[in-house]
């Protein structure tokens, strides 16, 4: 038996919210993945869940009336990688949560489980974050729209005020049109572990794909919360598609991370591995979007 | 109440909505929905289908399926009906320890459903979420093949593994594991499922500490948690020193250890036993102990344990059961002889040094190496650094024990029930007809379960309180406070000339134990004793030392030492080749035993006593080199597309034993039913290796009759006759040869039976299939229901009745070589296995598509050990990754595309059928063909494990 004190079931939203409200240390329960382990490891004993499970208004993939993709929080990882506005827009985030891994985990893993909790190497958060998602929270005062790049507060914490759900993840229009990316997860192994760094990137490219108009690259586990590397990004911007722009590109990413040492992998092995990456992924993505090197 | 459909029917449930789902369906009674990992979501023991789709039902809240559909694994078929998802994986040989492949068939079942023909990447994908560690995954794409065959309305086409012995029906021919039909099925089989509902349960209190004294234990709050029913401390345990390694008696072991000590030695060592009413009575009463530590300074690797002045793990005072030396008063003194310390108890010498921190050790060799080695063209020396690995047995340890009529009853999850019954009658005193020890189908062992590890505090336990008592491991406690391999440090120096002989090898072994020294002597003497005798090298030298250190402990482990002296003396070996510019292959060649030869170095590495010199048996060795150097195309160079990636070969030649000759014993007693079926019963402890089902195939090859009248029972040391137990690779050789003579006993005996009967010559009859006995004279015919129906009537002579027994001085010795091909990624440090290949003289495989799997199983698993897996401690000897995600096993996405596993026909002259050991010897092979694999792809030599992504970079100069 899990040392939970009670389990509440929402029917709607706005109940969620009311639930929240009547129960402000109780914790949301998506999934399941993620919060049910740390009750299991006994960090949330005694917690108070508000299962949103039940709402399937909070599922799903489309395009809202903005042109934005709307993910709903609840959508799961198998969803999202076979949905087919994600594999037309934006592939690369179907393939980041794949490497979740496990088709159980897939089924019940969802995004915004994925994104709330704060977790620098969750598989796609560094995504989110080079595709400048936007999250859509709805809490006791309405609906309200938090940039990813001001959503991570510090490592596990997130933006997220009393009584609020995170209803949907956005892309919007100028984010996705016209652009490819590719996610590099380096792990020790492939299923089922955690990514010691995570780095995703994506490129639109000049209408003559000589040229660079813009990249983006986002880390997960260079820092205490994903991170992107806006010195690269600003180097790289209207350059021409050379070798040697790309690995300038790539070294530059160092100016903007920071990761450490930990029992996983070093500080230094993280720093080198995160130029590799952005190199491999860079020219990933270019050879998505059509754009050929020194071409 | 919550309201769902299980399997079809609909179900009501007045439970709380936080319940887990799968404690939910316990209660239903679908019991093989199992928890491996405490709900972390890894394993995948616990999953089941929720409307239609795969979950963990350890993360699933009863109060989430209200109205959902759930399928669970037994709703598949019984072992009576199985379907063909079932059928097609005990047909592959998977069904092993199989605590997992209840839920592996309803993946495979769910994954046909949706897709009646998947390729490879679908079987993949969906294995992708579940931990198979005892045959890894090669089979289960061959049962995907068998399905599709099957399922498109045909026969098997594929062939499943290659048969031997064409004139014997069962031995060596690919059929069903007996026990596979209920492992498969989910029915009842482990301990877990025989526990009665009135069942206590016990937890333990473990310590934060990696070394202190435990000056004092208040429970008094504890106590007056409602349901508690004892608490057992080392203020109130029996003064019995053991320990917990289960071997022959007298052990190779020091006994330095009691069920619970006045000084913990691990963070994680035991500090008391609470047993209540209660899980969550037990968990609370232990939150509520208060113990006052004294806190002392700790070693953790065996270059602290030896310093000068190093802290001393034990501290006490030393006993020699035997052999004492005359100084040990002086030596005493020296200790400090606090009575917190215990003491240590030697049953012989084994050159322990606890001043020193020394456990054991072992020094010894033939030839002059240090002359040779100034013959020598070249030397190489270098250092290879093991790590601490632990089994991950899908089922954790535990242990059932109640008392019934005053006798003691456990039900254990082990591969030693003879041992465990010795040691629990040490401890409560019990003579051993009053205990009687059940192995139930084991979960996984791995050697983890040839120690007494969570047996001793239970049944004592039990013993006292006189009422029920469940124990389980969490995953963490399985890592911190149980068994793993141990690390070592084998430094190699080998010395060869120019022609590509070897003329010199000597080895330096330090060992780190951890905290207790089971196995401390025996693991590290096999890193010697399983290598040197694999040369022809009249100049070979050893030393060996084992530290006691503060480490979690170490045990016996798959492959005992051996993985970590062939790790060493197989990469110094391809070293050497390079600074004398012979090829790898060819110094394998010049160098390897063949039959005949005399093993003179075994004079010393006996298990603590002298050792026996034989000359080298049956021997496949030269063929597996030759064939798997065909498979892998060796001296063929390989390039990538991609120049970051860089491809090279390795290889490594491997053996092992088949049991302890002289030490080892093992019974059977064979049975005529009365209606001519037979039962053999047998001490032996089936793991899930196939053990009783080579019995079972004995028994139909030797008594002609057929698999379907023939019952073994094992493992019970009720019903059973004494057997040292499954180690040392002696199941098939010893188990299996006692049962060979009691099934020959019989034989005669009902030739002589059947002789009186018919008042004919014994000579003038024969045993015939399917059952009976043939007079070749007159033609006369008496089945073994006629037989035995005759002897038990009223004026026969009797049931007939054999028992069989073998102990043996003779060696039967399984070699081997292991290849690797590898892609090292020279920027990014990583490294694909991309094939492997291991080929293997296993004498006579009599169950081939199970060994097969074994190869497989033991190999991913070494691979898994030299590329990932490591128990990482922090400065104060706290496991910073005890959990299934964090340490890092290898599963279905690490394992090699192109995986080979190769049986090389060899007949051996003592094994049963001509059959020697074979699975242990698969996890000697990976490190040293990886490590040379890497060094032929980019020209780093690896010399510790994991052979990390951040090591080789170091290696390559790429970081700091």
């Amino acid at each position: 038996m899990y040392d939970i004190k009670a389990l509440y079931e929402a029917e709607s939203l706005d109940h969620a919210v009311r639930l929240l409200q009547e129960h402000p240390s109780a914790q949301i329960l998506a999934g399941g993945s993620d919060v049910l382990v740390q009750v299991r490891e006994g960090r949330r004993a005694g917690v108070e869940l508000v299962s949103i499970y039940m709402l399937d208004e909070l599922r799903g993939v489309s395009i809202d009336e903005e042109e934005n993709i709307r993910i709903g929080s609840l959508t799961s990882f198998s969803h999202i990688t076979n949905d087919p506005i994600i594999q037309k827009y934006i592939n690369v985030l179907g393939e980041a949560v794949d490497m979740v891994g496990g088709p159980q985990i897939r089924a019940i893993g969802t995004i915004g489980g994925n994104t709330c909790n704060g977790v620098t190497s969750a598989d796609s958060a560094s995504t989110l974050m080079a595709w400048d998602a936007v999250m859509e929270v709805t809490g006791p005062e309405g609906v309200r729209r938090v940039p990813i790049k001001d959503w991570y507060i510090k490592a596990k914490v997130v933006d997220l005020r009393p009584a609020e759900i995170q209803t949907a993840i956005l892309i919007p229009k100028e984010s996705y049109e016209g652009c490819f990316g590719h996610y590099i997860k380096y792990s020790m192994r492939n299923a089922l572990d955690i990514a010691t760094t995570g780095c995703s990137v994506n490129v639109r490219l000049s209408e003559d794909k000589k040229t660079f108009d813009r990249v983006r690259i986002g880390y997960g586990v260079a820092a205490p919360v994903p991170v992107r590397a806006y010195t690269a990004e600003e180097f790289i911007q209207g350059k021409e598609i050379t070798d040697e722009n790309i690995k300038e590109f790539a070294e530059t990413v160092l100016k903007d991370i920071n990761p450490r040492d930990s029992w996983r992998a070093g500080r230094a092995l993280r720093r080198h591995i995160s130029v590799v990456m952005a190199e491999r992924a860079l020219r990933e993505s270019i050879s998505l979007a059509g754009g050929v090197v020194n071409g | 109440m919550i309201s769902c459909t299980i399997n079809g029917k609909k179900r009501s449930f007045d439970v709380s909505p936080t319940m887990r789902l799968r404690e939910m369906l316990l209660l239903n009674g679908n019991y093989a929905v199992r928890d491996s990992d405490d709900a972390e979501g890894f394993c995948g023991s616990d999953t089941v289908l929720l409307d239609g789709t795969p979950v963990f039902a350890n993360l699933v809240l009863a109060g989430e399926v209200e109205g959902c559909e759930i399928r669970t694994p037994d709703s598949l078929g019984d072992s009576l009906h199985l379907s063909i998802v079932q059928q097609a994986l005990i047909d592959a040989g998977v069904v092993q320890s199989a605590y997992n492949a209840p839920a592996a068939a309803l993946l495979m079942t769910w994954l046909f459903e949706n897709n009646p023909n998947p390729s490879r990447e679908d079987v993949k994908d969906i294995l992708s979420g579940i931990f198979i560690r005892d045959a890894s995954y090669e089979h289960y794409y061959l049962a995907a093949e068998l399905i599709k065959e099957k399922l498109a309305g045909g026969e098997y086409r594929t062939e499943i593994a290659p048969e031997f012995r064409p004139h014997l029906k069962a031995i060596g021919k690919n059929m069903p594991k007996v026990d596979a039909p209920q492992l498969v099925s989910g029915e009842k089989a482990f301990v877990e499922d025989y526990v009665v509902p009135e069942t206590n349960y016990m937890v333990v209190l473990r310590s934060p500490y990696a070394q202190a004294y435990v000056n004092k234990i208040d429970t008094s709050e504890a106590e007056k948690v409602p349901g508690v029913l004892k608490i057992i401390t080392a203020f109130n345990c029996p003064d019995v020193t053991y320990m917990s390694a289960g071997q022959g008696n007298p052990e190779p072991s020091p006994h330095d250890r009691k069920l619970l000590n006045r000084k913990v030695r691990h963070v994680g060592d035991r500090v008391a036993a609470i047993v209540a009413e209660t899980l969550e009575a037990a968990i609370r009463a232990r939150d509520l102990i208060e113990v006052e530590y004294e806190p002392l300074d700790a070693v953790f690797t065996v270059e602290e344990a030896m310093a000068e002045g190093a802290p001393r793990v034990h501290n006490g005072y030393v006993q020699y059961n035997s052999g004492a030396p005359a100084d040990l008063d002086e030596y005493n003194k020296k200790l400090s002889g606090d009575e917190r310390e215990g003491k240590v108890v030697y049953q012989f010498p084994l050159h322990g040094d606890i001043l020193h921190n020394v456990a054991a050790a072992n020094h010894g060799g033939i030839g002059d190496v240090d002359a040779a080695f100034k013959e020598s063209d070249a030397i190489v020396e270098a250092t290879y650094q093991t790590s601490q690995i632990q089994h991950t047995p899908l089922e954790t340890h535990i242990c059932f024990a109640r008392m019934e009529n005053g006798r003691l009853i456990v039900h254990a999850s082990t591969q030693v029930p003879y041992h465990v019954r010795r040691i629990i009658g040490w401890i409560t005193g019990l003579p051993e007809n009053k205990i009687r020890v059940i192995k139930t189908r084991v979960g996984g062992g791995y050697g983890s379960k040839q120690d007494i590890l969570v047996e001793d505090l239970t049944a004592y336990a039990a013993f006292i309180t006189g009422k029920p008592v469940l124990y389980h491991n969490t995953r963490e406690e399985e890592f911190i406070a149980n068994s793993t391999r141990h690390p070592m440090r084998v430094h190699v120096k080998m010395g060869g000339k120019k022609d590509g002989s070897i003329n010199a090898i000597y080895m330096k072994v330090d060992a780190n134990t951890g905290p207790y020294g089971n196995h401390a002597l025996t693991v590290p003497m096999n890193s010697c004793s399983k290598t040197l005798p694999l040369f022809k090298c009249d100049n070979m030298k050893y030393d060996l030392t084992i530290y006691y250190t503060n480490i979690p402990p170490a045990g016996a482990y798959q492959g005992y030492g051996t993985p970590k002296g062939t790790y060493g003396l197989m990469m110094a070996m391809c070293e050497l080749a390079e600074k004398l510019g012979v090829d790898y292959k060819e110094m394998v060649l010049k160098n390897h035993v063949e039959e005949g030869y005399m093993l003179n170095i075994l004079k010393g590495l006996g298990e603590g006593r002298e050792g026996n010199v034989v000359p080298v048996g049956s021997c496949g060795l030269r063929e597996a080199v030759e064939k798997g150097c065909e498979m892998i195309e060796w001296g063929k160079r390989v390039e990538s597309d991609d120049p970051d990636w860089k491809i090279g070969k390795g290889f490594a030649m491997i053996m092992q034993g088949s049991g302890l000759p002289g030490l080892d014993q093992s019974n059977a007693i064979c049975k005529l039913e009365t209606d001519g079926t037979v039962i053999v019963t047998s001490g032996a402890a089936d793991i899930g290796t196939g053990l009783d089902t080579i019995i079972a195939k004995s028994t139909s090859d030797i008594l002609c009759m057929p698999m379907e009248r023939i019952t073994v029972l094992s493992g019970d040391t009720d019903s059973g006759a004494f057997d040292t137990g499954s180690y040392a690779s002696s199941g098939t050789f010893f188990s299996g040869n006692a049962a060979i003579n009691a099934l020959t006993n019989m034989k005669n005996k009902i030739l002589a039976e059947a002789a009186y009967q018919l008042g004919e010559e014994e000579d003038d009859l024969e045993l015939r299939w399917p059952g009976e006995v043939h007079s070749t004279k007159t033609g006369a015919v008496l089945t073994y229901y006629d037989i035995s129906h005759t002897a038990t009537s009223g004026t026969g002579h009797g049931q007939l009745i054999t028992p069989g027994s073998y102990t043996t001085m003779a060696s039967s010795v399984p070699y081997g070589a292991h290849f690797a091909q590898v892609a090292v990624n020279i920027k990014t440090g990583e490294v694909k296995v991309q094939k492997f290949s291991a080929v293997q003289d296993a004498g006579t495989p009599i169950n081939p598509e199970a060994a097969l799997c074994q190869m497989y199983g033991a190999a991913l698993k070494s691979i898994g050990h030299t590329l990932y897996e490591d128990m990482k401690l922090d400065k104060d000897g706290r496991c910073v990754n005890a959990n299934m995600t964090d340490y890092g096993v290898p599963m279905i996405s690490e394992q090699p595309d192109d995986f080979k596993a190769v049986l090389i026909d060899v007949d051996d002259y003592h094994g049963p059928f001509g059959a020697k050991s074979i699975s242990e010897i698969a996890c000697n092979g990976a490190a040293p063909a990886i490590g040379n694999a890497i060094h032929d792809a980019c020209g780093v030599w690896m010399r510790s494990w994991p052979m990390s992504p951040e090591k080789i970079l170091k290696e390559l100069g790429k970081i700091k």
